[in-house]
C-alpha cells in the first residue's frame, strides 16, 4: 500500500518523541556499578597476613609489602603501599589474594590535582578501608560481615 | 579576589581593612565573579585522543553522560579554539612533540587534563622505552584521572573539579599547577632528534640544533634558510 512506509517512519519517530531521556544526571545520580567493576582497591589491614601474594600478582608492581616475623610465626605488616597512578585496575591482585585481604569496591571518581596524592601508604589505606566499610554497614565488598571496630591508622599492636 | 603579595598599601595600620574593602567593592568583585563563571562554563576541549582513554572521553560526550551539561560539548578540531586538553591515553616519545606543540598553539588560558594512568604516570608501560613517563613532563597538568581507563563519571569528576580550581584562583590568581622543567637529559640519549624536538619548543626556543633566534625577527635561522617566515 503506498505510504505505508511514511507510516512506519513517522512512527519511529513519534516513538522517539515520548521516549524518556537517557541522560544521567551524574553528580545527582550516578548509574549503578556492577559488584565486580574493578573500581578501586580497597585494602583491610584486619585480613592481611602479609604474604605478599598479591604483590607478585600485580602486572605493574605498583603494591609494596614489607613485614616483620613475629615470634609466633605469623608476619606483621610494617608498610603496605599502593600505586595508584600506575595501578591499571586489572584486580589480579583480588584474583590472588588468598584471604581476600584486598577487594575492589573502592570509589571510582577520586581525582586529583597532585599526582603524589595517588600514593597511598598503609595509613591512608586504612583510613580509606574504615571509611568504606563505615559507609556500607560493616559488610565487605564480598558480602562477608565485618567486626565493626575503627581500625587506627598508626596503631600497630591492634592487627593480627 | 585573590590576595596580591606584592601590594603595598598607602596606610599600614589598616592594610587588611583596605583589601577588605577593596574586595567588597561591587565592580572590582562581580567581574571577576562573571568572568570566572564564564571560563569555566565553556571550557572547549580540543579534539584530542591517544588511545583507549579516548572511547571513555567519546562516551562521556554521548547522550547517556553528555558532558555539554558542564558546557564542555564542543570538542573543537583546533586548538586555537580550545581551554582545554583533555591527554586521553599513552603518550609516547614520538606523541610528545605533537602534544606540546598542540599545548603552545592553544590560547592562554588553557587547561589539560591528564586521563588515564598512561598519560598519568606511564602506566604499565611506566617502565618502558618508548613511552614518555608521565605527561607533566612535557605540559603542565591541572587535574589528574586516575583509571585504566577511567569512567565517563571520572572524566566528570576531573572536569567539575577543574571547574572548581577555576572558581578559587579566579581571574588573576596564581597558577598552581608546576611547569615543566624540559629537561629531557635523563630520559633520552643527548643526539635523540625527538630530544632536540622537544627541547626546541620549550623556552628560549632554540632551533633543533640548538641555534639561537633572531632577535629582531624571532625567526629561526633554519627559515631564514628556505626562505620561510621574513
Amino acid at each position: 500500500m503506498y505510504g505505508l512506509g511514511v507510516a512506519k517512519g513517522m512512527l519511529t519517530t513519534v516513538k522517539h518523541l515520548v521516549r524518556p531521556p537517557v541522560t544521567v544526571q551524574f553528580p545527582d545520580e550516578t548509574r549503578p556499578i556492577p559488584k565486580r567493576a574493578r573500581t578501586n582497591l580497597v585494602w583491610f589491614v584486619e585480613r592481611c597476613t602479609g604474604c605478599s601474594t598479591c604483590a607478585q600478582a600485580c602486572p605493574d608492581g605498583c603494591i609494596l609489602v614489607q613485614t616483620q616475623p613475629r615470634e609466633d610465626g605469623s608476619f606483621l605488616v610494617e608498610r603496605y603501599e599502593i600505586d595508584f597512578r600506575l595501578c591499571m585496575y586489572c584486580a589480579l591482585c583480588v584474583e590472588a589474594c588468598p584471604y581476600e585481604a584486598i577487594q575492589v569496591g573502592g570509589p571510582y571518581n577520586d581525582v586529583v590535582t597532585d599526582p603524589n596524592q595517588l600514593y597511598r601508604d598503609k595509613p591512608k589505606l586504612i583510613e580509606l578501608a574504615n571509611d568504606y566499610l563505615q559507609k556500607n554497614d560493616w559488610i565487605y565488598p564480598n558480602g562477608q560481615p565485618a567486626v565493626p571496630q575503627t581500625i587506627h591508622p598508626v596503631d600497630q599492636r591492634q592487627h593480627h | 579576589m585573590p590576595h596580591n603579595p606584592d601590594f603595598v598599601p598607602v596606610l599600614d595600620a589598616s592594610a587588611d581593612t583596605i583589601e577588605a574593602d577593596l574586595s567588597q567593592q561591587l565592580l572590582l568583585t562581580r567581574v571577576d565573579a562573571v568572568l570566572t563563571w564564564a571560563r569555566r562554563s565553556s571550557l572547549w576541549p580540543v579534539m584530542f585522543g591517544l588511545a583507549c582513554c579516548a572511547i571513555e572521553m567519546i562516551a562521556t560526550a554521548t547522550s547517556r553522560y553528555d558532558i555539554a551539561r558542564f558546557g564542555a560539548e564542543v570538542f573543537r578540531a583546533s586548538p586555537r579554539q580550545a581551554d582545554l586538553m583533555i591527554v586521553a591515553g599513552t603518550v609516547t616519545w614520538k606523541m610528545a612533540v605533537p602534544v606540546r606543540r598542540i599545548y603552545l598553539q592553544m590560547a592562554e588560558p588553557k587547561y589539560v587534563i591528564s586521563m588515564g594512568s598512561c598519560s598519568n604516570i606511564g602506566g604499565p608501560f611506566a617502565h618502558g622505552y618508548s613511552v614518555l613517563p608521565g605527561v607533566n613532563n612535557v605540559v603542565p597538568v591541572d587535574v589528574y584521572v586516575p583509571g585504566c581507563p577511567p569512567r565517563p563519571e571520572s572524566l566528570l569528576s576531573g572536569l567539575m573539579l577543574l571547574q572548581d580550581v577555576m572558581k578559587k584562583e579566579g581571574l588573576t590568581g596564581k597558577r598552581q599547577r608546576p611547569e615543566p622543567s624540559g629537561d629531557f637529559s635523563k630520559m633520552l640519549p643527548p643526539d635523540d632528534p625527538i630530544r632536540r624536538e622537544l627541547e626546541s619548543l620549550f623556552p628560549p626556543y632554540l632551533s633543533k640544533d640548538g641555534l639561537p633566534r633572531d632577535p629582531e625577527t624571532g625567526a629561526l635561522p633554519h627559515d631564514a634558510l628556505v626562505g620561510g617566515n621574513s
